[in-house]
C-alpha cells in the first residue's frame, strides 16, 4: 500500500536537494556577476580618477607655470630693475672713483700721510664698491636658487632663458665696467671684472682681470683670492699655492690662509 | 478517465514472463531471427546473457514457445541444482523415462547416447538463470551436448562469473553468445505505448510523451523490469490519486512529479 504523504514530503525533499546546485551556481553567478560588476566600476572609477587627477596635474602644473612665469618674470625683471637701480647707485660710486683718480693723479712718493689716508679712504669706498658687487651677486644667485625651486621641465626652459637674461645682463655689465675701466683704470672696476668673469667660469679673464687689478694695486685681497682661485681652475694649482703663500707672507690675511689650506686638502678644486 | 483504467494501466507492468506481452520491438525481433537461426545450425550451446532486466527470461519464453511448435524444445525457467533432480527431468522431458530412484551422469549419458534424434530437429533445453547451476553441472552439461544428442540454450546474467563459465565450459565448444541490452529512448517509449495498446489503453498510453519517456529512461536506464516497476508503482499513484484526490493530477499526460514519486518509492531515486 503506498503512503502518499509520505511520498509527496519525500519527493518535496528530493526536488529542493536537486534544485540546489542549480541555487548554488545561480549565487554563484550572481556573486560573480556582481563582483565583476564591482571590479569594473571601480576600474572605471579608478581611471576616471586618474583621468582627473591626471587633469588636476595638468591644471596644477599649468597653474604652476603660470605662477612660475609669474615669479620668473617678477624677480628678473625685479633684479633687472634692482640691477639698473644699483646702477644708479653705482653711479655715485663712479663719482667717488673720479674723485678717487684724481688724488691718484696728484699723489706723490713723498707724500706718505695723505697718501695713506686716501688709501684708506679708497679703501672704504672700494668695500663700499664690493658691498654693492657682491649684493648684485646675491641678487643674481637668490634669482637662480628661485628658478631651481620650480618645476623641473617649466625650468628647463624658463632657466635657459633667465639664465641667458643673466648671462646677458652680466656680459653687458660687465662690458660697461670694462669700458668705464679703460677709461680711468680703476682697480675696483677690473676686480669687479674678474669676480664677475670668475662666476661665469671664464678663469682665463678673470685671471688676467685679477693680474690687472693686483698690478694696479697689489693690496687687494680679493684680487689675489680670485687671482688664486683662477689659477686652480686652470689647473696651476701650484703657481696658486706659491701665490697665495707669498701673498700670506707679506699680508698675513686670513681669508688667504684659509683658501690655501682649501687648495692644499683639495676641497677647492 | 475512469481509475479503473488507471488500474487496468497499473496491472499492464506487473512483472511477470507472459509470452502474451511479449512486444516486438525492431532490435529485439533481429537479435530473435538470428537466435532461431543459431538454433538451426550444427551448434551445440547457445549463450543469452545480458544485464538483469534485460528481457532474457521473456526471449526466452518467446524462443520456446515459437520452438515448441516445431520440435522438442523445454524450458527450465527455475534451475535445477540437484544433480540428479535435473538429469531425470531432462529424461522425462526427452524420452519420457522416469526414474524412481537416483540418475547419475555416467547413467544418464549412457541413455542420451543410446538414443537417437526423434525427427529432423535435435532437442533444445533452455536453461534461464545459469549462472546459478554449479561448475560441475554446468560441466556435465557440456557433455551432454557433445554427444549432439541434445541442444542448449543457456540465458544468464552478465556477471565475473559468468564470464569465467564461458571461459571454463564454452571456450572450446561451438557456440554463438548473443547479448541483450537495455533499451534506448525511442525503443523504451514503443515497449511502454505498446504494452498499453495491447491491454486496450489507449487513453494511457497516449499520456506519454517524448520527455516523459526521456524522464522514464533516466531513471531506469531502458531498463525493462525497471521500467515495469516503475510504472506500475507510477499507476498505481494514479489511481490513488484519481479516488481521493483528482484534482491533483494532470490527465492529458503524464506528471514528472508522478514519475519521480514512483521512482522514490521503487528506489530508483534515492530521495
Amino acid at each position: 500500500m503506498l503512503n502518499i504523504k509520505d511520498l509527496e514530503a519525500r519527493h518535496t525533499k528530493y526536488k529542493i536537494k536537486s534544485y540546489i546546485p542549480y541555487i548554488i551556481t545561480l549565487i554563484v553567478l550572481i556573486i560573480i556577476l556582481v563582483a565583476s560588476n564591482e571590479i569594473f566600476n571601480s576600474n572605471l572609477s579608478k581611471t576616471s580618477k586618474n583621468v582627473s587627477q591626471k587633469e588636476i596635474e595638468l591644471n596644477t602644473t599649468k597653474k604652476k607655470v603660470k605662477i612660475l612665469k609669474v615669479e620668473i618674470a617678477k624677480p628678473i625683471t625685479e633684479t633687472i630693475q634692482q640691477i639698473e637701480n644699483k646702477k644708479v647707485i653705482l653711479s655715485p660710486s663712479m663719482d667717488f672713483m673720479r674723485r678717487v683718480n684724481t688724488p691718484v693723479e696728484i699723489y706723490t712718493k713723498n707724500d706718505k700721510k695723505i697718501n695713506i689716508s686716501k688709501k684708506v679712504k679708497v679703501k672704504q669706498k672700494k668695500h663700499i664698491k664690493e658691498e654693492i658687487i657682491t649684493q648684485e651677486v646675491i641678487n643674481i644667485d637668490l634669482v637662480k636658487e628661485k628658478i631651481e625651486q620650480d618645476n623641473k621641465e617649466t625650468l628647463k626652459i624658463r632657466k635657459k632663458s633667465s639664465l641667458k637674461i643673466e648671462i646677458n645682463q652680466d656680459q653687458k655689465d660687465i662690458k660697461h665696467v670694462i669700458k668705464r675701466f679703460k677709461v680711468n683704470n680703476n682697480p675696483a672696476l677690473s676686480l669687479f671684472v674678474a669676480k664677475k668673469y670668475y662666476q661665469l667660469g671664464d678663469y682665463h679673464k678673470s685671471y688676467n682681470y685679477a693680474l690687472i687689478t693686483n698690478q694696479l694695486n697689489n693690496n687687494i685681497e680679493a684680487s689675489w683670492i680670485i687671482f688664486s682661485k683662477s689659477l686652480v681652475k686652470l689647473d696651476k694649482k701650484e703657481m696658486a699655492v706659491k701665490t697665495l703663500k707669498r701673498y700670506i707672507d707679506s699680508s698675513h690675511s686670513p681669508r688667504a690662509k684659509i683658501l690655501l689650506d682649501e687648495i692644499q686638502s683639495g676641497k677647492f678644486k | 478517465m475512469k481509475s479503473s483504467l488507471f488500474e487496468d494501466s497499473r496491472d499492464v507492468f506487473l512483472d511477470v514472463v507472459n509470452t502474451k506481452d511479449y512486444i516486438e520491438l525492431d532490435r529485439m525481433s533481429s537479435i530473435y531471427d538470428s537466435l532461431l537461426d543459431s538454433i538451426k545450425k550444427p551448434l551445440k550451446m547457445i549463450l543469452l546473457y545480458g544485464k538483469p532486466g534485460t528481457g532474457k527470461s521473456m526471449f526466452l519464453s518467446k524462443l520456446h514457445q515459437s520452438l515448441s511448435q516445431n520440435q522438442k524444445a523445454y524450458l527450465y525457467n527455475t534451475p535445477i541444482l540437484d544433480e540428479s533432480e535435473f538429469f531425470k527431468s531432462i529424461a522425462q522431458d526427452l524420452y519420457d523415462m522416469s526414474y524412481s530412484g537416483e540418475l547419475n551422469f555416467t547413467q544418464f549419458i549412457k541413455v542420451v547416447e543410446n538414443k537417437d534424434i526423434d525427427g529432423t530437429f535435435m532437442p533444445v533445453i533452455l536453461l534461464d538463470e545459469a549462472q546459478l547451476y554449479s561448475t560441475s553441472l554446468m560441466e556435465k552439461i557440456r557433455l551432454l551436448s557433445d554427444t549432439r544428442k541434445v541442444k542448449f540454450v543457456i540465458a544468464l546474467h552478465k556477471t565475473e562469473k559468468e564470464d569465467i563459465i564461458a571461459k571454463e565450459h564454452f571456450q572450446t565448444r561451438i557456440w554463438e553468445s548473443i547479448q541483450l541490452a537495455n533499451s534506448s529512448k525511442s525503443e523504451l517509449k514503443i515497449y511502454i505505448q505498446k504494452k498499453l495498446l495491447k491491454a486496450n489503453c489507449f487513453d494511457t498510453a497516449s499520456m506519454f510523451t517524448q520527455k516523459s519517456v526521456n524522464l522514464i529512461h533516466k531513471l531506469t536506464d531502458g531498463n525493462y523490469r525497471d521500467t515495469n516497476k516503475l510504472l506500475y508503482t507510477m499507476f498505481d499513484i494514479y489511481t490513488y490519486y484519481t479516488e481521493n484526490n483528482p484534482n491533483k493530477i494532470n490527465k492529458i499526460q503524464i506528471s514528472n512529479k508522478l514519475v519521480e514519486m514512483a521512482a522514490i518509492h521503487t528506489g530508483l531515486i534515492d530521495a
